[in-house]
């Protein structure tokens, strides 16, 4: 059968909170430069960066390619990201869409909302990811790929 | 305890038994004899022994011989081992969101002070 009949789409909406310790401005910024951003956005993964950019501003776009590591069940090949920004206001809210890519086979379109509300200790962060997943992509590779990639680093951390 | 690979199959199977993690729990005080230990449970000694044995095999216990006693203490690798396969399984918005908690924690770069 045509993987394209088969192809379900999964809806999923999730709300992620965090408290940081400091002004919203402050939290802004980690959003809005594209060096502050891209350090906690991209450098931390587990892939490697081949690409990143960013315009911060509305319909300006944010692009993030990654490969995965030699050895890795996907090696070789390239997962794209991409967010186009909708809705700024500076220090409170940024909202965005966002879609991902394994090379050319979409696998999620999104709309993320973030909210930064001042707080007695600093701020806290709201985001609201509501996503369309189009399961029949790759979903089942990707996870197992995931999966194999951790259990990897698992073994690497026992070993130290 | 040796440089044995454990295996996070092992970790969970040995946590999925309500009475191994009473055990884990009450050694989360500090370390104490084997006889100490089973002083609370409803069980034979050696009853006790088998559990401690499948928590030692997952990382998760470590036992050591001093003269006549055996004592027990609770050993992080398999905890470790457990805390990052759940963490690792987090969305990947959490994971970021982690990321930037820590950037923002670092001192702030004084050619950005307003």
């Amino acid at each position: 059968m045509n993987t394209m009949e088969q192809q379900a789409v999964v809806h999923n909406t999730f709300v992620v909170e965090r408290a940081y310790p400091v002004p919203p401005e402050r939290v802004f910024a980690a959003f809005s430069d594209p060096a502050k951003k891209r350090r906690w956005y991209a450098d931390g993964d587990s892939k490697q960066i081949e690409s990143y950019d960013l315009d911060f501003r509305v319909g300006g776009g944010e692009h993030y390619a990654s490969g995965f590591q030699e050895g890795h069940p996907l090696a070789g090949r390239t997962l794209k990201s991409e967010n186009i920004y909708r809705n700024i206001v500076p220090n409170r809210r940024i909202i965005f869409t966002s879609t991902m890519a394994l090379e050319e086979n979409y696998f999620s379109i999104s709309l993320g909302t973030v909210e930064l509300l001042p707080s007695e200790t600093g701020t806290n962060l709201v985001l609201t990811f509501q996503s369309a997943f189009l399961e029949g992509a790759d979903g089942p590779e990707m996870r197992q790929a995931g999966w194999r990639t951790l259990l990897d680093k698992l073994a690497a951390e026992l070993g130290r | 305890m040796d440089k044995k690979k454990i295996e996070i199959d092992r970790v969970f199977q040995a946590l999925g038994d309500a009475t191994r993690r009473a055990i884990l729990e009450r050694l989360s005080f500090g370390p104490m004899s084997v006889s100490h230990l089973a002083e609370p449970f409803q069980m034979t000694l050696a009853a006790v022994v088998q559990h401690l044995q499948v928590l030692e095999e997952a990382g998760l216990v470590a036992t050591e011989k001093t003269g006549r006693v055996r004592s027990c203490r609770v050993e992080s690798a398999g905890l470790n081992l457990a805390g990052e396969w759940l963490k690792a399984r987090r969305p990947e918005w959490d994971r970021k969101l982690d990321r930037l908690g820590e950037m923002l924690a670092e001192p702030e770069d004084p050619q950005s002070l307003h």
